[in-house]
């Protein structure tokens, strides 16, 4: 843990366990219902994902596989948000890829735990897990080598069977 | 629509080469000598500043010549690029969970 933070009455804790991971856990005085519509209705996201700045929702298709795309209009700029939910179980689980428009192809995956805590409160638990340059270019060069590897064996079959 | 980098170009070209994607993966597990690279990679040491060259100019590898050795690393600079975007990331979740809990309280008992 490296830095706990008190303010307006509710505690956020900011844990970092790797360089590469982000963790953050903050209790809302809400029910969970109402946590998890906040995330997932359209209406409700625009009123605070821009941290104040205008949000225009461009996509929310909220379902695995969907499509979600947001664009901030701050004072330094316009600046688009893209991902794809990869996991949408209501109202506990939702994971998502988000990317920024000005570093493309750093792809982050963000898992976000909705936990009940029966007293009209939620526990909302967020880590984001960024891969590294090393990780994505292996997975580059790899993906490239291996593609490659079939195009030639489909080659070396297409071959075979003319001869 | 989104711009990408001229530098992507370079990136692939420089990929394209086994030994320089071996050289890569060898530069991953740690920072190593251009003629200990050439040793292990079983060429001339003028052969290997040419592949670490091009891994340079495609941003993928530094090099940094201590005393009479060259030694190769991991591109550093974009390293340090992402460094930066995982620090605002963390501080934008930290502002937008601050946004959540207003809305939160604003909006209590209407929805």
């Amino acid at each position: 843990m490296i830095n706990t933070e008190k303010q307006s009455g509710a505690t956020s804790t900011i844990t970092s366990p790797a360089d590469r991971e982000i963790h953050i856990e903050r209790v809302f005085d809400a029910p969970r219902d109402r946590v998890w519509r906040a995330f997932t209705e359209r209406d409700q996201i625009a009123q605070w994902w821009g941290r104040g700045n205008k949000l225009v929702v461009e996509r929310m298709e909220v379902e695995r596989g969907g499509h979600w795309r947001f664009v901030e209009h701050s004072a330094d700029g316009v600046h688009g948000f893209e991902g794809r939910y990869r996991e949408v179980t209501p109202p506990e689980t939702l994971v998502y890829t988000f990317e920024w428009d000005g570093m493309p192809g750093h792809v982050a995956v963000d898992t976000t735990i909705f936990e009940d805590l029966g007293d009209g409160r939620t526990k909302v638990v967020s880590t984001s897990i960024f891969h590294t340059t090393e990780e994505r270019d292996g997975m580059l060069y790899s993906g490239m080598e291996q593609g490659l590897n079939q195009s030639y064996a489909a080659l070396d079959e297409l071959l075979a069977k003319q001869e | 629509m989104v711009q990408y980098p001229r530098r992507l170009d370079t990136t692939f070209a420089a990929l394209s080469d086994p030994t320089r994607r071996g050289i890569l993966t060898r530069l991953g597990r740690g920072d190593a000598s251009i003629s200990d690279l050439a040793a292990k990679f079983g060429m001339t040491l003028t052969g290997m500043k040419k592949h670490v060259k091009i891994l340079e100019a495609a941003g993928l590898v530094t090099s940094e010549k201590v005393g009479r050795v060259r030694s190769a690393r991991l591109g550093r600079r974009r390293l340090e690029d992402e460094s930066a975007w995982i620090a605002t990331y963390q501080r934008m979740q930290h502002d937008r969970f601050n946004r959540l809990e207003e809305f939160l309280e604003r909006t209590r008992g209407e929805t």
